[in-house]
């Protein structure tokens, strides 16, 4: 792991609903230091600085859709081993297996239960790379 | 020229047969007639010619009779010369009768017969009677030769006279016998070559009729053919004799009808399925547009219902359970609405009203909660009625006010229009927003199109303007937008104004 200031996980949390922003970063409370993008090419920007240990991404967003960023992300050798759940309303097989072929690690369908959120999280940053 | 039909055709070949038998027959009875008065002038000739030969025999029988009376040197046979004589004599006038009666009718050989029979009789009075006269006197002096020369001279002139009706008679004959020779060949000749061109006809005209008839029959069999494989874009060259025409038009009206209904049932299929793929896409969009605020109703309510939180965070997320539980509902209404405006199954429960109140009133409703706005309200003093349904258009009235006041900046202005254009109630509302490209303008009638308003921290559920279109277009009216990027939008809607008073709500 790398880049922690304070010794948590960095998680980013990409977002067009402000409301789901904030009910995910509460979600992971203070066991994540979090950030947030609310579309694809603000959470691109984020990466490129500093990659984070974790990514939530939602699919459908104004602009770059999550399944785009994915693949950028894929594509550079800096962002591939970044661990990233699809969190998507849409959640038909072919989304499903749209998001795992674009390289998701997890898929997490909306509605979401909370807890299950921050399990995923966490057996995400803690699995061996 | 239009082509002739089949029975036309048949028509007109047995015409042609029937009028080229007709000249053969007419021909051959003519032939026939005049064989047969070529006959009976044949006979006639023939009766001439004994009659003449009659008188000419008994011209010759009083000569030889008088040169023997003349001549006899035995007295006793004397008196038998003269008996033959009169005998002769006596015949005489009934064979000259009997050749005048035979040549009546023809003048020429009547003169001739007349002739010989006034030679006849001069030879009698003027010849014979004196002869017998000086033989019974003086026997030698009627011996005399200029006596002989005489008698051979008139003699000749009567022959000539009767062998001139002869020889006429004769000619005639002939002539005759060459003209109904050539009539008959004639006749032979144009019964032989109309035979032949009616031979030729027929084959001809069964040679046209069958053109007219097998060659389109083919090309419309190998057409039905094409259709029976599902080819319907055939069609055949219009045309042929009335009949053969006739099925060809018929069978191209009929892959018409045929391709006509085939697309039709396609562009109803494709139909089908559009209509079907809008549901699906509606239903899917539904589901997505209600898991959002249910994502936060339920995370946040497990939250709060597993963790500890200090009070005033408790409190911002019930805030936000109770605002997404709201806006779930608002969705659930809307969607509800728009299934029902765009099913038919909606009835507007129509009643004259006041436009103006109506706009008063929802103005006051909206601006009550919103103190940062500045409202400017452009209504006229009297009232402006017309024929609607005022929940409904309440509805729209208040959705757009909400639009207005959720886009505006705070301290924005607000601007309420109510008048009338071109016989139409005019409603429009005006914000100081962020203004719709021109890109997003036709599309933000669409349901679930929100366009930047995606990004921004507007809520909101997609459907409103859907609902508001609806309404306005069941009403009879149109609603639109003008706007300008970065000054704000303006949403108008036209209704038909009513002639009716209002009834006061």
């Amino acid at each position: 792991m790398n880049g922690k200031p304070d010794g948590r996980p960095r998680a980013l949390i990409v977002e067009d609903e402000e409301t789901l922003r904030e009910l995910i970063i509460v979600t992971l409370g203070d066991a994540f230091a979090c950030e947030e993008a609310e579309d694809g090419d603000t959470a691109l920007e984020l990466l490129h600085r500093s990659p984070p240990d974790l990514m939530l991404l939602d699919v459908a967003m104004p602009g770059k859709s999550g399944i785009e960023v994915l693949r950028e992300m894929r594509a550079d050798p800096v962002l591939q081993k970044v661990p990233v759940c699809v969190v998507s309303a849409w959640q038909s097989p072919s989304d499903v297996a749209k998001a795992l072929e674009a390289g998701a690690d997890r898929f997490l369908a909306k509605p979401f239960r909370v807890d299950e959120l921050a399990s995923i999280a966490r057996s995400l940053v803690e699995r061996p790379r | 020229m239009r082509p002739l039909s089949l029975v036309g055709r048949v028509g007109l070949l047995a015409t042609v047969v029937a009028v080229v038998i007709g000249i053969i027959v007419a021909s051959s009875l003519v032939a026939i007639l005049s064989l047969r008065s070529s006959e009976a002038k044949e006979s006639r000739a023939k009766d001439v010619t004994v009659a003449t030969l009659r008188v000419q025999t008994l011209a010759v029988e009083i000569q030889s009779s008088l040169r023997g009376y003349v001549l006899s040197e035995n007295p006793r046979l004397n008196p038998r010369f003269l008996g033959l004589l009169r005998e002769q004599r006596k015949e005489l006038p009934g064979a000259l009768v009997a050749l005048d009666k035979l040549v009546v009718d023809d003048p020429v050989q009547l003169r001739r017969a007349h002739a010989a029979g006034t030679e006849l009789h001069d030879y009698l009075t003027d010849y014979v009677d004196p002869v017998i006269t000086i033989a019974s006197v003086s026997p030698a002096d009627a011996r005399g030769p200029a006596s002989g020369q005489e008698d051979k001279l008139r003699q000749q002139q009567i022959h000539d006279s009767l062998n001139e009706i002869l020889a006429t008679e004769d000619l005639r004959s002939q002539r005759r016998a060459t003209h109904t020779r050539d009539v008959a060949r004639t006749a032979v000749i144009i019964g032989a070559v109309g035979l032949a061109g009616s031979a030729v006809l027929v084959l001809l005209f069964g040679a046209w009729v069958a053109s007219g008839v097998a060659a389109p029959l083919r090309r419309t069999a190998e057409a039905a053919a094409d259709v029976a494989r599902g080819d319907l874009s055939v069609r055949l060259d219009e045309g042929g004799a009335g009949e053969v025409g006739t099925l060809v038009s018929a069978f191209n009206s009929m892959t018409r009808s045929l391709e006509v209904g085939r697309r039709e049932m396609l562009l109803q299929n494709e139909r089908l399925r559009e209509s079907e793929q809008h549901k699906r896409d509606l239903i899917s969009m539904v589901s997505h547009e209600l898991r959002t605020p249910l994502s936060a109703v339920l995370g946040f309510t497990s939250l709060l219902l597993e963790r500890e939180f200090p009070p005033d965070e408790q409190q911002r997320y019930l805030e936000i359970v109770d605002t997404q539980a709201r806006r779930l509902a608002t969705l659930a209404g809307d969607f509800l609405d728009v299934q029902l405006l765009e099913g038919g199954g909606f009835e507007l429960d129509r009643a004259p009203f006041d436009l103006v109140e109506l706009a008063r009133e929802q103005t006051r409703l909206f601006f009550s909660h919103s103190e940062g706005h500045e409202l400017v309200l452009d209504v006229p003093d009297e009232p402006m009625v017309v024929d609607g349904d005022r929940d409904r258009l309440a509805q729209v009235v208040g959705n757009l006010l909400s639009n207005a006041i959720k886009y505006s900046p705070e301290g924005g202005v607000v601007r309420v229009y109510v008048g009338v254009r071109d016989h139409r109630a005019v409603f429009s509302v005006t914000d100081s927003g962020l203004g719709i490209p021109p890109e997003d303008r036709e599309r933000v009638f669409d349901k679930f199109f929100r366009g930047a308003a995606k990004t921004t921290t507007v809520g909101g559920t997609g459907l409103g303007l859907a609902v508001a279109r609806e309404i306005v277009t069941t009403h009879g009216g149109t609603i639109d937008v003008e706007s300008t990027v970065g000054v704000g939008s303006t949403f108008t809607f036209e209704l038909p104004l009513s002639l009716a008073p209002a009834v006061s709500a």
